[in-house]
C-alpha cells in the first residue's frame, strides 16, 4: 500500500474512531484490559521467582547438605530437620574437609533437637542446633551482635549460646543486652555470646546455636552428627562433588548402593532448578489467563466492528459508488480496528506498568516487569486488531455497493 | 459518451429468470440531458446502475467514453466510477459527521488527489454550486436543497463526463428542486452529460430527451418536445 493511501486510512479511521469515543473507549478497554493483565500478571509471577531464588540464595551460596536418614528426593530443606537420627561420622566430614579446593570451600556439621529455654521467667521453643565455626560462613546467617562461637569455644565444649533474632525478642527486654546473660536449655545454663541476624524465617529465627561438642555431651550424647553442611567451589563442580560424597559415604558405611543409604546429598541447584520450574509454571499459568482475557478483548473488537460495519452499510455504498475499490474499503476498517487495539494496547502497557509497580509499592508483592512480556502483549495486541479485524473488514469489502445503497 | 448496445439484466430468482431489463440500447451523446422515466418495477433503476457501472450487464455490450466496460472487474469499476461518473441521490447519501468540504472531498481521495489539491478542488465545487462559506457546516446544519447541491458539488468534484441523478428532486420542495434542476441545466451547458431516473413527468420534463422504459425495455425514446404532445 502506498504511504499516502495509509495515511488517508489512517486520517479516515480516525475520524470515525472519535465521532463515536465513548463506544471507541469501551471498545479499546478489553484489550487495555488484557494487556494490563499479562504485564502485570507476569511481573508478579517473575517477582515470585526472583524471590523464591532469593530466599534460596540466602541459605548460603553453593550449599549442599548431606541428611542422615533415608533418601527422600532433592529437597534442601527438609521438612523437619531436627531430631533425626545422627548417622554421620567425624571420619565422614573429615573426610569432606579433605576433598581438594576445586571441589569444596568447606564443611560444618549440625544436629538439633527441639528444647524449653528459660531466662529468668520466660520460656521458650527453640530449636537448638550444634554446629561448628564454619556454619556461618557456610550458610551465609551470621551474628548481627556479640559473635558466633570460637574454635576454643568448639574444642573445650563451652556452655555458650548464640541466639536467633525471635529468641531474643521472646526471652529480653526489648534494647536490652543479652551477652553475658544466663539462659537455661534443658536445665543446663549457658552464657549466651551473640545474637543471629533476623532473617524473617520462624524456622531460623528460632534457633539457638552451642558448639556441636557441648551439644553432643549435655544434648544428644552421641558422636554421630545428623547433617553435614557443605560448601562446594562452584556450581560447576557441584554434581560432580555430591557424586564423590556419594560414593564416599557409601563406602564408609558398607553400603551397596544410594536405595540402601542411610543419608543423602541435596545440592542448591537441584532444589533451584525445581523451584524455577514451579515458578516457571505459575507464571505460565497467570500469563495464560491473561492472555485469555487478551482474546476476550479481540473478540469485542470483532464485534463493534460487525456493529460498525452493519450500522454504516450506506456509508460504504456511497464510498463505493464514488470509487471506492474494495480493498480501500478493508483497509479503512482494518485500520479503525488497529489503530484501536493498538492504542489499547498502548495504555494496557502503562495499566500495566503501574498496576505491578502498585503491587510492589503499596501490597509488598514482589515484580518484575519483563520486556519480553510487554513486547508479547502489544504484539499480541497489534494481532488481535488484524485478526478479530479482518472478518469484518473484509465482509465490508464484500458487499455489493447496490445493495449497500439501498440499505435502511 | 453512453453507448449501450441490447444490454440485458437477468437474475435467476429460483427456476425463473427476471428480465430486469432486456435488451436495451441507448446512445447517448457529450452534453445531452435525458430524462430516463417508468414506474416503479419497469427496470429504470437497473438500467441506472448498469449506466452507472454500478452492476454489470448479464448480456450486451456498453461502452462508456469509448471504453468496453461490460466486463470489467469490480475493482476496475470502481475506477471507471471513479474518474467518469458522478452519483447524485435522492437521499443526498452525504456522510452525516463530516463537513460539506470534506464530503466533497470524498471521491478526490479514492482518485489519489494530493489533500491540499482536494481541498481546492472541493472549495471551487462548493463555490460552483453556490454554497460558499457553507464549507465547514455538516449535513444536519443545512436545507435539503443545500444538501443536494453538496452532493452535486461532491459528484463533480472528479470533473466526470457523466452526471447521474437518481430521483434527485425526489426529496425536496417544488422550488429547491427547480433550483437544482436549473443548476443541471448550467451543468448541460458546460458540457456535462446529464442522465437522470425519475419517475415524476414534470420533472422529467426539465430535460432535452425522454427514455421511457416498461418492463424491461424502452417504450419510447424522444425529444421531449415531441413527449410533451
Amino acid at each position: 500500500m502506498k504511504l499516502s493511501k495509509f495515511r488517508e486510512s489512517l486520517s479516515m479511521a480516525s475520524r470515525s474512531i472519535a465521532s463515536n469515543k465513548a463506544r471507541s473507549f469501551l471498545t479499546a478497554l478489553g484489550v487495555m484490559i488484557g494487556v494490563g493483565a499479562v504485564i502485570a500478571l507476569v511481573a508478579l509471577g517473575n517477582g515470585a521467582q526472583a524471590s523464591v531464588e532469593s530466599s534460596l540464595q540466602s541459605l548460603g551460596s553453593n550449599l549442599l547438605i548431606v541428611y542422615s536418614g533415608q533418601p527422600r528426593g532433592a529437597s534442601l530443606v527438609r521438612r523437619n530437620t531436627t531430631n533425626i537420627v545422627p548417622t554421620l561420622t567425624p571420619e565422614d566430614i573429615s573426610y569432606i574437609r579433605g576433598l581438594p579446593s576445586s571441589l569444596v570451600v568447606s564443611a560444618a556439621p549440625e544436629s538439633s533437637s527441639t528444647a524449653q529455654v528459660k531466662f529468668e521467667n520466660k520460656n521458650a521453643s527453640v530449636t537448638v542446633v550444634g554446629t561448628d565455626t564454619a556454619y556461618p560462613d557456610i550458610r551465609n546467617f551470621h551474628t548481627v551482635y556479640g559473635q558466633f562461637f570460637a574454635e576454643q569455644d568448639v574444642r573445650s565444649r563451652k556452655l555458650v549460646a548464640v541466639i536467633g533474632a525471635q529468641v531474643y525478642r521472646d526471652l529480653f527486654a526489648v534494647g536490652s543486652d543479652p551477652v553475658g546473660q544466663k539462659i537455661r536449655i534443658n536445665g543446663t545454663g549457658y552464657r549466651v555470646i551473640g545474637i543471629m541476624e533476623d532473617k524473617g524465617s520462624s524456622t531460623q529465627d528460632t534457633q539457638i546455636f552451642i558448639p556441636i561438642s557441648t551439644y553432643q555431651r549435655y544434648i544428644a550424647g552421641s558422636s554421630d552428627y545428623a547433617m553435614i553442611n557443605v560448601q562446594a567451589a562452584s556450581p560447576d563442580t557441584m554434581r560432580e562433588l555430591q557424586r564423590v560424597i556419594e560414593d564416599s559415604l557409601l563406602r564408609f558405611h558398607r553400603l551397596p548402593n544410594m536405595d540402601a543409604a542411610d543419608f543423602y546429598v541435596a545440592n542448591q541447584l537441584d532444589l533451584l532448578s525445581t523451584l524455577q520450574g514451579v515458578t516457571g509454571t505459575f507464571t505460565l499459568l497467570l500469563g495464560s489467563i491473561a492472555a485469555i482475557s487478551l482474546i476476550v478483548g479481540g473478540i469485542g473488537i470483532m464485534n463493534i466492528m460487525l456493529v460498525s460495519v452493519t450500522e454504516r452499510t450506506r456509508e460504504i455504498g456511497v464510498r463505493m459508488a464514488l470509487g471506492a475499490k474494495s480493498t480501500d474499503i478493508m483497509s479503512q476498517f482494518l485500520t479503525e480496528a488497529i489503530i484501536l487495539s493498538v492504542g489499547g494496547g498502548l495504555i494496557g502497557i502503562a495499566v500495566g506498568l503501574l498496576a505491578s509497580w502498585g503491587a510492589n509499592h503499596f501490597l509488598g508483592m514482589a515484580s518484575v516487569v519483563s520486556l519480553g512480556s510487554v513486547f508479547l502483549a502489544f504484539g499480541f495486541a497489534v494481532f488481535t486488531g488484524l485478526f478479530f479485524g479482518g472478518y469484518p473488514a473484509y465482509r465490508a469489502s464484500r458487499l455489493d455497493p447496490i445493495d449497500a445503497l439501498r440499505y435502511e | 459518451m453512453i453507448h449501450l448496445e441490447s444490454v440485458s439484466r437477468h437474475y435467476k430468482m429460483g427456476p425463473t429468470t427476471v428480465k430486469a431489463i432486456d435488451e436495451v440500447s441507448l446512445l447517448v451523446g457529450k452534453a445531452e440531458f435525458v430524462s430516463i422515466v417508468g414506474p416503479s418495477g419497469s427496470g429504470k433503476s437497473t438500467l441506472m446502475n448498469i449506466i452507472g457501472c454500478l452492476d454489470s450487464p448479464t448480456a450486451g455490450e456498453y461502452r462508456l467514453a469509448e471504453e468496453p466496460v461490460a466486463r470489467l472487474p469490480k475493482n476496475r469499476l470502481a475506477e471507471i466510477r471513479n474518474r467518469h461518473i458522478g452519483f447524485v441521490f435522492q437521499t443526498f447519501n452525504l456522510l452525516p459527521r463530516v463537513s460539506a468540504v470534506e464530503n466533497v472531498e470524498l471521491p478526490l481521495i479514492y482518485a489519489g488527489v494530493s489533500p491540499k489539491e482536494r481541498r481546492q478542488r472541493a472549495m471551487e465545487m462548493l463555490e460552483r454550486v453556490g454554497l460558499g462559506g457553507r464549507e465547514t457546516h455538516v449535513p444536519s446544519e443545512l436545507s435539503g436543497g443545500q444538501r443536494q447541491r453538496v452532493a452535486i458539488a461532491r459528484a463533480l468534484a472528479v470533473r466526470p463526463e457523466v452526471l447521474l441523478a437518481d430521483e434527485p428532486t425526489g426529496a425536496l420542495d417544488t422550488k429547491t428542486g427547480s433550483e437544482i434542476m436549473a443548476l443541471f441545466r448550467e451543468l448541460q451547458n458546460d458540457g456535462v452529460t446529464l442522465v437522470m431516473v425519475t419517475h415524476d413527468p414534470d420533472v422529467a420534463a426539465l430535460g432535452k430527451r425522454i427514455v421511457q422504459i416498461r418492463d424491461g425495455k424502452v417504450l419510447l425514446d424522444v425529444p421531449v418536445e415531441e413527449w410533451k404532445r
